[in-house]
């Protein structure tokens, strides 16, 4: 600058002006200064910041690359799970209808079985009871004989006379209905 | 420190620059020492356009980083 | 020890030659300029040459200026911003390598000299101007015409917005200029206590612990201010080139 070039004059006080303000200096190090400034200048432009630019670049798109080839693969194994879940179910469901179908048939055949069981012990029973009447009627018949006999009998040893028959036969009546 | 320091550069940079200009320009028309007083108030004002802009950038504008 | 102010003495190892009345010479600040050209160098193209998609350490930091400067940019000028990416890249490399070459002992520091921090300064101011103008034409000169400002104090306000956009260059080498120079001086002077201290005795021992804590926390600071002042120079770069891509606010 303009104003250095006063401080410099001065200077001779000691030894020499101060270093950062002596002109003579100023020529080489402007010099050098270009030199190098634009040496490093293209070293920047031409090659050192094309590559690391195209090194980062090359990063972010394999990084890119690689999250897409992550998802397209947690798709494919999210597909995977899904159609293996949706067998499973599949298969879970088939089991539990045809448990359902064997259960109903068991159900179906065991109850034709104790229907015809007990059809057959209804009419087992209703037969027995019918012989059972019978047996009875028979008997009850027979009884009143055996009674109207004894009594006939035990009245003649009692009286000496047979007594007659319909009084007797009256009088058991009497007994076995009341 | 060095905060104060910068921006007070930038102050005297803006009253240098006037100063300079004002002589300059009081040699050429022989207006002395109009063009000086001028110059150095109008330098004085720049330099504290560009106290309060720098002081503006460095706190808020400027990215992240060393301050 | 000596005189702080001898570290900043520009030595000649040999002349080149002349152009016109001036002397070319190489010198150490030329070395340690073709020093932080070649770190920059072997940064940037050594770890990155097999091109690994994982990286290693180097590679990484290749990687990592690369990504801090280009987020700086777009934040700061936008996706347009990123035209001048070399640019930005290569002062902000430039002047971090230098700076932080001039910490070590017995080095030199290439931006402790104005004409240096002022050519750079200079080459941003330019760039801003020629591609302000190339781009658009005469209505870069808006810049300086802000918008709703009343027509009676609007030459004011535009003699002060030339006076700012002209004075730019000087704060931006300025600063970086006088952040190095004095924190070296600084760290030397507190080094040269140590020294001093440490020569007068037992006593001067005890004595130089203070100073001795003080140059190693200024040398932790001189750190941070050179990869600061690095940043710092970058994004008022980058805001300087944002007026050049969009010059109407």
């Amino acid at each position: 600058m303009a104003t250095n070039a006063h401080t410099e004059a001065p200077g001779g006080a000691h030894k020499g002006p101060f270093p950062p303000f002596n002109a003579e200096t100023f020529a080489s190090q402007l010099v050098w200064l270009a030199i190098i400034f634009v040496a490093l200048y293209l070293l920047a432009a031409r090659v050192a910041l094309p590559r690391v630019a195209s090194i980062l670049e090359s990063r972010r798109d394999r990084i890119a690359g690689d999250l897409a080839e992550a998802q397209r693969l947690k798709t494919e194994s999210d597909e995977a799970l899904a159609t293996y879940e949706k067998s499973l179910a599949d298969a879970r469901s088939r089991a539990q209808t045809l448990a359902n179908q064997m259960r109903e048939q068991q159900n179906a055949q065991a109850e034709a079985a104790r229907k015809a069981l007990e059809q057959s012990l209804n009419a087992k029973l209703a037969e027995a009871e019918k012989f059972i009447t019978v047996t009875k009627a028979a008997a009850m018949g027979s009884v009143r004989g055996i009674a109207a006999d004894t009594a006939g009998a035990i009245v003649a040893r009692m009286i000496g006379s047979p007594p007659r028959a319909a009084a007797v036969e009256a009088a058991v009546d009497d007994v076995l209905k009341g | 420190m060095a905060r104060g320091f910068r921006l007070s550069t930038e102050l005297v940079g803006g009253v240098l620059l006037g100063a300079a200009l004002g002589w300059l320009l009081d040699r050429w028309l022989g207006s002395s020492p109009w063009g000086l007083i001028v110059l150095v108030l109008l330098g004085f004002a720049g330099g504290v356009l560009n106290v309060m802009r720098t002081a503006g950038v460095m706190s808020s504008g400027g990215p992240k980083g060393p301050n | 020890m000596g005189d702080p102010i001898h570290q900043f003495e520009i030595k000649k190892f040999f002349t080149l030659g002349h152009l016109g009345p001036y002397e070319i010479a190489f010198t150490n600040s030329a070395l340690f300029m073709l020093i932080a050209f070649a770190i920059v160098a072997l940064l940037m193209l050594v770890p990155t040459r097999q091109r690994a998609l994982v990286p290693g350490r180097l590679q990484s930091i290749a990687e990592l200026s690369y990504e801090f400067i280009a987020s700086t940019i777009r934040s700061s000028a936008g996706n347009e911003g990123m035209r001048f990416f070399p640019l930005v890249f290569s002062l902000f490399m430039f002047i971090l390598v230098v700076n932080l070459l001039g910490l070590l002992p017995y080095a030199f520091t290439v931006t402790s000299h104005i004409i240096v921090t002022v050519a750079l300064a200079l080459l941003v101011f330019f760039t801003v101007v020629i591609y302000g103008f190339y781009k658009h034409g005469l209505r870069f000169l808006r810049l300086f015409v802000p918008s709703g400002i009343p027509i009676y104090i609007l030459p004011l306000v535009t003699a002060i917005e030339v006076m700012s956009f002209l004075s730019r260059p000087i704060s931006h080498s300025v600063r970086l200029f006088a952040n190095m120079l004095a924190g070296h001086i600084t760290l030397k002077v507190f080094a040269g206590f140590v020294t001093m201290l440490g020569g007068a005795g037992i006593l001067g021992w005890f004595g130089a612990v203070l100073p001795l804590g003080l140059t190693v926390a200024l040398t932790a600071l001189e750190l941070l201010v050179a990869v600061l002042q690095a940043y710092v120079f970058a994004i008022l770069t980058c805001i300087y080139l944002n007026d050049a891509l969009h010059p109407g606010h």
